[in-house]
Formats: C-alpha cells, sequence, structure tokens
C-alpha cells in the first residue's frame, strides 16, 4: 500500500484545515472500515487524519429536549447510553443489530455515517467499478446482484448502503452537523447520503474537508414505538438483505403520525415518506392498512436477476415491524 | 489400567493454543525472514499477452518477482498417492495460459509483507481474455473418472445391478443442488521455507499429511526425502484443505531456495476464496421406489459436479448411497464437467455429505408419501451387509441411533402433517436424518520414550487438525502405561519423526492409536515391566538415559472379511417466522456409533462441529462466481457466511455401541467427519415439517422461503 503520512489533529480546526489542504488526506476515526479499505487499496491517502482523540465524545440534551451526540461516540456508547435506550430504542437496537461487539466498541458515529458499500465488486480492484473510478463499468448490474439495490439506482450503480445506524436515525430526523472552513452547517440525515446517480463516486453531501462534528435526535414524543427488524443471511453478524425502521403514533386506534425508514435496498439510508403520509389517519388496528403502507413504499422498486426477493421481503418486513409499532414497539 | 479411555479429558493443547503458545506455519520467527505476496488472475479464461513488473521491481524493499517468465525451479513430481501429491496437477508459473480467476500468475518477494502486497498490486498484466465457462447449468458433463483420475474405483461412482426401472407403491424423483462451498479455516493457508545451503529445507506450514507433504516436497525441489523436513505441530483447521501442497506452498518453496532467503507466503482470505480448493456445486437425481410397507425397490443416485481445467475432482456424492439401505435394484452413476473456477477438493465428508443430502431428502419425500414415520422407513430398509461388496458390517448400531435419537428428541410427540405445530407466531418442525461415514485406517507408526523423570514421551508425525488427536494420543498411552495423563508429553506434527500417517478421511485416531498402544506394550516388554511404575524404577536401576520403542500398526486381512462404516442419526427442530423468512435451527440431538470412544468430550466436540458445519450448509454457505468475469463474488468472512453462536442451538450428542474391535484393537472408528453427513437434510426435512416447503437446493436463504 501507499505510504501514507498519520498524524493526530489536536483540534478541530486542525482536522479540517489538514484535509482541505490537502485532497488526498483522509480522517480516521475507529479504523474499522478505513484499515480494511487501505488493505485492499481502496483508498490511497497521502496522510491519515486522526480524529479519535478529538472531543466529540458526549451525548448531551438540547434545548428542545432531544440528543446531540458527538461524532466520535463508539457505536457501542451510544447504544448502552440510557437516554436512547429509554427515548430512542430503535437506535440502540439498529446499532446492536450490526457488525459484532469487538468492532462496535471501536466504530463511532462519524465513522458509521461514512462506511462505504460492501458491494463486492467495489471490494475488489480485480473488477471494474464506477464507484470506485468512474467510467469504468458495472459488472454488479449483469453480475451477481443478490444483495444490491431495488429502489434509486442507477445504471452506474447498484450499490447499497450497509449502515444500519443510519436507517435508524433517517427514521427519527436525525441532522448531521459539519464543520469545514467556512464553519458549521447541519444536514438532515436524509440528505446527508445521495443516490448514485452518475456520480456514485460520491456517497455523500459532505463536501471535500468537511468533518462530521455531531449527529441530532429532536425529541420524537412516539419514538417508545420504534422497532428496527434486520433481515438477513445468518442470525448475527451480517449485513442486511432488507432493514426496517418504523414508530407510530396512535391515538385511540388512529394512526397520527408514522415514520418508516428501509435499509438495505438503496445507495442511501430509503425514508418512505409517503408510505408515511398514507398512513396518517389510517386505523392501527387494520394490518390492511400496512399492507397497502408497504406497497406504496415499494411501488416504485426495480430489481435485477438475483435481488427480486427484496421487493416482497421489504414489504413483510414493513408490514411486521408497523403492527409491532401499533401494538407499543419491542423487538422482532 | 487406570482406565482414562473414555472419559472426558480436556484437550492437552487446549492451554498453549488459548494462550498463544501454540505456534502456527507462519508464525515461526526466523532472522532474515522476507515475504511473499502472490499476483493472481483476474481473468477466468485465457492467456498473458504481455506481464509488466518493471514497476513493482523497482519498488522500495523488492527483491524478486516471479513471474512465467522467470519462474523458479519446480521439478516434476510424479503425483500420485504413493510417492508425492500436488492438489493441482499444473505446476505455479508453467506457463502462460489462465484457466481460472484467482489463479496465481506471479510471486513478489519483499523485505516486508506490505512492500510485497503493495508491489504485486503495480504489477501490469494484458491478457488476451476467453469467456469463461462459469455455468454449471450449460455445462457439458461426462461419465467421471475418479478423483484425480486415479484408480479408486469404488469413488467413481457407477454401479448399476438389477432392473432401475422397477416401480412400486410410491415412486419419488427429485433433483437436488448444494451450492460451492469454501473451507474457510480459522487459520490461512501459510507457510515459511528455509533453505540451509541449498540442499536441504525446513517447512513450516500447516498439513494434513507431514509425510506426504515431505516426500513431495522432495521431490518438487529435487533433493532426497531426508533433505526435507516439513514442521507442522499446530493447525487452525484444516477440512481437507490441507491434505497436499497447493501451488502457491509450491512457489514459495522453490522461490526460496532461488533467493536464498526464507521466505514466508500467507495467502490473503480473498485469494483462499479462488485458489486453495473449494466443494464443487452439485446437482443430483434420485429416484426411489418402494412396496407398501416402505421396502425400498430401486435407487437411482446420479450426481454432477464441475471441476477445474487443471484438475480432476469429482465430488463422489454416490460412494455411500449403497451402504446405508437395501435394495434389490441399483443404479449410480456420477458425472462431470469443466469449468474455469479453481480446483475442488476434499471438504469434510467428501461425497458423503451433498450425497447423503439428497438421498436423505429423498427418503423423507418417500416417507410422506407412504405415510410412514421417517425413522421407521429407516429402521425397515436398514441392511446388514455393504450392497455394492457384500459385505456383512461390524459393529453396526444403527437402529439404536434411530431409536435412542427418537426417544432422547421426544420424536413420538410428533404430528405428522405439515404446519401443525406451532408455539405463538412461528412454525415448528421436527426433522431427522441418518448419518453415516466409512470406517478408515492405516499404517502408522509411533515411538514411545520412557523417561527418568518419570515422564512418557510419544512422537509421531502425525498431526491434530483441532480434533483432539494430541489428547486421544496421551490417554491411549496413559491407559496401556498406567500413568495419569498429565505424565505423558506428545510431540507431533514433525517429518524427523516415526510416520503417523495422515489426519484425513477421519482415520487419524483408528490409525494412530492401535500404534501407540503397540509401542507402549513393547517398550513395558523392553523395560521388563507390567506397567511404567515398574518401568521408571528399573530404568533408575539401569542407568540407561531412556527406554525406548517404535512400532507400527496397519489394518490386515479384516476388510476382506467385514465393511467398516460408522453410523448416526440427527434429530432436530426448526422455527419458522413465514412472513419474515426467518429460519431458525432451534433444538439438535445427535445419536452416534463410533465404535469405542476414546474422549467423549473431544469426540462430541467433532460431532458438534460437524452438526454446526452442516447447519451452516444448510443455511447459508455459499460461493457465487461472477458470471462474466468468473471471480468469486464472497471476497471475505464477512461476505461468505458461516454460523455465527446465535444460529446454533444447544447441540446435545450421545454414544452408542460397542469397540469395534474387528476394526483395529483399540475398536475405534473415527468421528471427524460423520457429524456433518445428513445435517442438512434433517433441516430441510424439518422445514418441510414446519411449512410443507420441500427445499432441493441449499442453503436455504430468506428469499426461499417467500
Ligand atoms: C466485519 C464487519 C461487520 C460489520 N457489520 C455491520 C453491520 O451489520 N451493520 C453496520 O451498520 N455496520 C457494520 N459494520 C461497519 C461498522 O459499523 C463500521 O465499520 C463503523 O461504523 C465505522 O466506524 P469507524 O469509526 O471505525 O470508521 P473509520 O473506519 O475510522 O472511518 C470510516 C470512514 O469514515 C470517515 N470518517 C470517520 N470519522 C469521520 C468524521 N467525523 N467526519 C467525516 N468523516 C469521517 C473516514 O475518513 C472513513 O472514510 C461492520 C464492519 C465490519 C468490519
Amino acid at each position: 500500500m501507499k505510504n501514507f503520512a498519520y498524524v493526530r489533529a489536536n483540534s478541530v480546526e486542525d482536522a479540517i484545515s489538514r484535509t482541505t489542504n490537502d485532497r488526498q488526506a483522509m480522517f480516521i476515526a475507529g479504523g474499522t472500515n478505513l484499515v480494511d479499505r487501505l488493505k485492499v487499496f481502496l483508498d490511497e491517502p497521502s496522510q491519515l487524519v486522526d480524529v479519535s482523540r478529538l472531543e466529540m465524545k458526549q451525548i448531551e440534551r438540547t434545548n428542545e429536549g432531544g440528543l446531540k451526540i458527538g461524532a466520535l461516540v463508539t457505536n457501542t456508547d451510544l447504544a448502552n447510553h440510557i437516554e436512547v435506550r429509554r427515548n430512542y430504542p430503535l437506535l440502540s437496537r439498529a446499532i446492536l443489530a450490526g457488525a459484532s461487539q469487538q468492532i462496535r466498541n471501536m466504530a463511532t458515529v462519524g465513522g458509521n455515517l461514512m462506511q462505504r458499500t460492501r458491494c463486492p465488486y467495489y471490494y475488489d480492484t480485480a473488477f471494474p467499478c464506477n464507484k470506485r473510478q468512474l467510467n469504468t463499468g458495472c459488472p454488479a448490474a449483469t453480475g451477481i446482484n443478490r444483495i444490491h439495490a431495488i429502489l434509486g439506482a442507477s445504471e452506474s450503480c447498484v450499490a447499497v448502503n450497509p449502515s444500519d445506524m443510519s436507517v435508524a436515525m433517517a427514521a427519527l430526523d436525525a441532522t448531521v452537523e459539519v464543520q469545514g472552513m467556512q464553519g458549521k452547517r447541519e444536514i438532515p440525515l436524509i440528505d446527508f447520503h445521495r443516490l448514485p446517480g452518475n456520480t456514485p463516486d460520491r456517497d455523500t453531501n459532505l463536501e471535500p474537508g468537511e468533518l462530521i462534528t455531531a449527529v441530532i435526535l429532536p425529541p420524537l414524543s412516539f419514538a417508545k414505538s420504534g422497532v428496527y427488524l434486520k433481515l438477513r443471511d445468518r442470525a448475527s453478524y451480517a449485513f442486511a438483505l432488507v432493514s426496517v425502521a418504523t414508530a407510530l403514533e396512535v391515538a385511540g386506534e388512529q394512526i397520527k403520525n408514522a415514520r418508516v425508514a428501509l435499509g438495505g435496498v438503496a445507495h442511501k439510508p430509503w425514508r418512505a415518506m409517503e408510505a408515511e403520509e398514507f398512513l396518517i389517519g389510517k386505523a392501527a388496528n387494520n394490518k390492511s392498512n400496512f399492507e397497502q403502507a408497504a406497497e406504496i413504499a415499494l411501488k416504485d422498486a426495480k430489481t435485477l436477476a438475483h435481488n427480486g426477493f427484496k421487493v416482497e421481503l421489504s414489504k413483510r418486513a414493513i408490514r411486521r415491524a408497523l403492527t409491532v409499532s401499533a401494538q407499543g414497539g419491542g423487538i422482532v | 489400567m487406570n482406565q482414562v479411555i473414555g472419559k472426558s479429558v480436556n484437550r492437552k493443547d487446549g492451554r498453549a493454543k488459548v494462550t498463544g503458545q501454540a505456534t502456527y506455519g507462519a508464525e515461526h520467527q526466523i532472522p532474515n525472514l522476507v515475504h511473499g505476496y502472490l499476483v493472481t488472475a483476474t481473468i477466468a479464461n485465457g492467456s498473458i499477452r504481455n506481464i509488466d513488473t518493471q514497476q513493482a521491481a523497482a519498488t522500495p524493499g523488492v527483491i524478486a518477482v516471479f513471474t512465467h517468465k522467470n519462474p523458479p525451479k519446480i521439478f516434476k513430481p510424479t503425483n500420485n498417492w504413493m510417492t508425492s501429491k500436488i492438489y493441482e496437477a499444473r505446476l505455479p508459473l508453467s506457463d502462460n495460459k489462465i484457466h481460472y480467476a484467482g489463479q496465481i500468475v506471479g510471486l513478489v518477494v519483499a523485505d516486508t509483507f506490505e512492500r510485497a502486497r503493495d508491489a504485486a498490486h503495480q504489477i501490469k498484466i494484458e491478457y488476451e481474455t476467453h469467456s469463461p465457462q462459469i455455468n454449471a447449468q450449460k455445462a457439458n458433463y461426462q461419465q467421471a473418472t475418479s478423483i484425480f483420475g486415479e484408480d479408486m474405483e469404488y469413488l467413481a461412482g457407477e454401479f448399476e445391478t438389477g432392473d432401475i426401472s422397477v416401480s412400486g407403491a410410491a415412486t419419488v424423483e427429485a433433483i437436488y443442488t448444494t451450492e460451492t462451498e469454501i473451507h474457510s479455516p480459522m487459520e490461512p493457508h501459510a507457510l515459511v521455507a528455509h533453505w540451509d545451503n541449498n540442499d536441504s529445507v525446513t517447512i513450516y506450514e500447516p498439513t494434513q499429511w507431514v509425510k506426504g507433504s515431505q516426500r513431495t516436497y522432495a521431490e518438487l525441489c529435487g533433493v532426497p526425502q531426508e533433505q526435507v523436513r516439513i514442521v507442522s505441530p499446530y493447525i487452525g483447521g484444516a477440512f481437507g484443505c490441507k491434505a497436499f501442497p497447493w501451488s502457491h506452498g509450491v512457489l514459495c518453496v522453490a522461490a526460496a531456495r532461488e533467493i536464498k532467503r526464507p521466505l514466508k507466503v500467507v495467502v490473503s482470505r480473498r485469494q483462499m476464496t479462488a485458489n486453495t480448493g473449494h466443494r464443487s456445486q452439485t446437482e443430483q437425481t434420485i429416484r426411489l421406489a418402494a412396496n407398501k410397507d416402505g421396502k425400498l425397490r430401486a435407487i437411482k443416485h446420479i450426481a454432477k459436479s464441475c471441476t477445474s481445467p487443471v484438475e480432476v475432482f469429482p465430488e463422489p456424492c454416490t460412494g455411500i448411497t449403497p451402504v446405508i439401505y437395501a435394495t434389490p435394484n441399483m443404479h449410480l452413476k456420477q458425472e462431470i464437467a469443466v469449468l474455469n473456477v479453481g480446483t475442488p477438493t476434499f471438504m469434510r465428508a467428501p461425497g458423503e455429505n451433498p450425497g447423503m443430502f439428497a438421498l436423505e431428502s429423498a427418503m423423507d419425500e418417500l416417507a410422506w408419501e407412504l405415510n410412514i414415520d421417517p425413522v421407521e422407513l429407516r429402521l425397515r430398509n436398514e441392511t446388514k451387509e455393504h450392497q455394492r461388496t457384500k459385505l456383512p458390517f461390524s459393529a453396526k448400531h444403527f437402529a439404536e441411533c434411530l431409536k435412542i435419537g427418537a426417544e432422547k428428541f421426544g420424536w413420538s410427540d410428533r404430528q405428522m402433517q405439515p404446519r401443525s405445530q406451532q408455539q405463538g407466531e412461528l412454525l415448528v418442525g421436527w426433522g431427522m436424518a441418518a448419518a453415516a461415514f466409512p470406517a478408515l485406517r492405516n499404517r502408522a507408526e509411533a515411538k514411545i520414550r520412557l523417561l527418568p523423570d518419570g515422564i512418557a514421551h510419544v512422537l509421531t508425525s502425525a498431526n491434530d487438525v483441532g480434533t483432539g488427536a494430541y489428547t486421544v494420543i496421551a490417554m491411549t498411552a496413559a491407559e496401556t502405561l498406567g500413568l495419569p495423563v498429565e505424565n505423558i508429553r506428545v510431540e507431533l506434527g514433525d517429518s524427523i519423526m516415526p510416520n503417523g500417517g495422515m489426519a484425513g478421511g477421519s482415520q487419524m485416531t483408528a490409525t494412530l492409536t492401535p500404534a501407540v498402544l503397540t509401542a507402549c506394550q513393547k517398550v513395558l516388554e523392553t523395560a521388563k515391566a507390567q506397567n511404567a511404575k515398574e518401568a521408571f524404577a528399573n530404568l533408575r536401576e539401569s542407568g540407561l538415559t531412556a527406554y525406548e520403542a517404535t512400532a507400527s500398526s496397519a489394518p490386515g486381512e479384516e476388510g476382506k472379511k467385514f465393511a467398516f462404516n460408522s453410523w448416526g442419526a440427527h434429530f432436530c427442530e426448526v422455527t419458522v417466522d413465514e412472513e419474515i423468512a426467518r429460519l431458525r435451527v432451534t433444538r439438535w440431538v445427535s445419536v452416534i456409533n463410533i465404535g469405542r470412544v476414546l474422549n467423549s468430550k473431544t469426540a462430541a466436540s467433532q460431532i458438534r462441529g460437524g452438526v454446526i458445519m452442516g447447519i451452516g450448509q444448510a443455511l447459508m454457505e455459499e460461493c457465487h462466481f461472477d458470471p462474466n468475469i468468473g471471480y468469486p463474488v464472497v471476497y471475505d468472512l464477512a461476505t461468505y457466511h458461516f454460523p455465527a453462536h446465535a444460529d446454533i442451538p444447544r447441540i446435545e450428542v450421545s454414544f452408542v455401541g460397542e469397540p469395534d474391535l474387528n476394526f483395529n484393537p483399540m475398536g475405534a472408528r473415527g468421528c471427524g467427519e460423520i457429524g456433518i453427513t445428513g445435517v442438512a437434510a434433517a433441516v430441510t426435512n424439518a422445514v418441510y415439517h414446519a411449512t410443507g416447503k420441500r427445499i432441493r437446493s441449499l442453503p436455504i436463504t430468506p428469499d426461499k422461503l417467500l
């Protein structure tokens, strides 16, 4: 691998200025994704700017009653945080459904948001890949594409975002706080990741040099109804074939508010807004409403040779998750 | 006798392994060591038009770059079982042809691993590319020869007796498929080759067959056997993929000689998906015809598997079929096709494993067809003799496995109808299948030394692939000498020691422990003693430094009188959450008959390991090859799934039967492979019972349950 410099950033500003001045520089936090990528030549940075010792490890209550989560909070600490477990159980469960305890101990919130796809064609430089190098082609589209996208894919890329945490955060209306040379800005999580279009090389709307500093969760009165359902090829330690995050606000038997987000189906965590809108005002004790919501969420699905099953699997997962949310939430 | 045999004894090597004291192949520290990184082909069919190594050779730290243009000297081996054996007949870098993606096309040697890897990445190859043959369905099948094309007729599979076209009260015919599986041992393929003066070499490499490896490397290097030493004390899993040298090993040893430095080559996980073996995908057609009472009238079993362009390895699925059930009419056939994929090889219960998935699934289908309980159907078709050799089985307790297993599991409570058992929202299914694996034994030698400090030292070249060989050898010596197990020191896995045979085909225990037993008896004779205590007293009196004895043991004429096989039955429960296609295996009972159980703990662990691997095959293991490029699209242990703890229930293992003294003086048959046989069928049979859905294509991933 290409030699690179390793520097420990001594402040957020220091970190930002290094990556702004050197476009080949990269941040490293827990290293659980980046180091793997370095070993197989997916990234060849000039320097690694280690941000892991910076002060972004707090989880604080916001004035609005939500939570502000520092970008360096580990996945383990976030999942186990008492406020998260109490007020955003679906986030806690989504994180615990991912990776392994050892990896979660190292992995950070910022790194998790920035982890790249597990598309096998992206992962091996023996294959051409538009995400690695534009205009080289997408062999996944005509190859083995069982794990690939059914929503929002393009001709140039059919990869999916692998993060569980992001799916929960998408359902929870999270905002990503980032800081660059120009100062801070906030990006709604659902706009943070991108669809591939013809620029699949870009996963997110983070600008070069910008550092994720925090994720902000607004309060959500019905977060306790949250469900995270992850369906995969083995019971643990596998990425989602399909995952669903749901939450429902129910008054009497009527749905007042709904959240539905999907993972494993697109290049970004997929918020099913139209399905949510459909659910508002509907009866929570009528399963056919959930069936219809699932149909709506998947109506634009496009399949490839091997991933057709994901459409039906997603629909069923939505149905089930909503059913459990309607009963007050819990583990599926 | 202090009667330790049969007890539950902790692993002798356990502490060394968990504390990191056990040294594996790549961990041997040698001064001056340099590192090799393999360059592998990115196309699956064609040839190298040009290979540009200039930039790589010029990078800092690079010592040498080998390609087909300047291969290190490799002598052509005779390559047969008796003399030498390599996994792949084509020698590495022998020409510019590419037969499969991941084929080794170069080796870069540098002072550090990272520099070697980096330089390897900088090699530029221009290929002439032909479209690869990857699709097993469209491949061209032919009658298979035997494994490696050698004369092992029983594995070739073609066999016909009686009239296969007969029908009965019930007939089932179906096609069953299994996917390509990768061994995925925890310890990757890796070795260190250390030459001394160009004429003798020490090779630190995990190998299931130390002496075979010694002879093979000797031929490959053109040196006498005594000048090759193989050191392989610990192996982090093999499952059949570490029996002979692969191309990377051949290349490492040859290159080390050329560069005159000790050289280490570690195959990456990614590379291991392509060039160190796999179990071929299979497609099997089974037809069973039976009378109303369930008695089988005919079994047809046609198996197809694939091999690479550079070696012949059919997956011998039909070998076990004539062993299990009696039938007057039988047709067995094995076909093979060449694909542009790496060379398949032995993988835990080669043949028996996919073969029994098909056969035991078909038996379940037949049971439903006839409305006979599947346990009962098997009991009615039991055979006292091998259907091909007509030899009677020795110490066979298959019926007990079935009956005791059914009892332990509570099988009689089963509601017969599919979809009839529920647990809340979950469908519950119970399934069962037979397990069977031949009992093999070979010649082996062991040496015993009684030392003045009261220690008995056992030495043999055989090794422990993680099965518990260290422990059963110590137990055998302890029992025979009348010593505590702690007083036995066992040294394994070094070619300077007596020939201990091969850890493959579940034969190590059966092969080696009789030799240990005989050597112990012999050393007591030498010491003129009844037991070790007397021997040590005599030793001290004599002033000698040690009493020593070497003994060998080998099968005799018994194979002409008996067929030797091990038996078992698996019972399992699955739950299916139908709406979300979530399948869990929730309960497991295995009852196994392997003759005398030497160490109840490690034997049960072997069975459990087999069951776990079988559950992996049933639920998730599959390696797909890109249809256009031909490269596997799994690349590490996160993408090639095998079970995590959460996938595995408690596995209850018990053993039945008596010592099989016709087989060997210990009465012990092997137990490394039988555990995996039948497992996948037990699971799919349970899934059928739960859901009414018959799954004939493994693995049962969620998409197949929708
Ligand atoms: C075997 C395995 C299984 C896994 N399974 C799952 C799973 O099931 N579900 C799941 O969701 N995840 C899974 N993961 C992924 C895991 O969650 C991520 O690797 C982890 O979250 C990354 O965090 P990190 O801090 O280690 O990131 P790093 O590896 O340090 O960095 C990852 C990327 O983020 C960038 N980055 C890091 N911090 C910042 C920041 N503050 N601002 C801007 N950019 C930043 C880095 O430059 C790099 O590009 C798995 C990982 C492994 C290895």
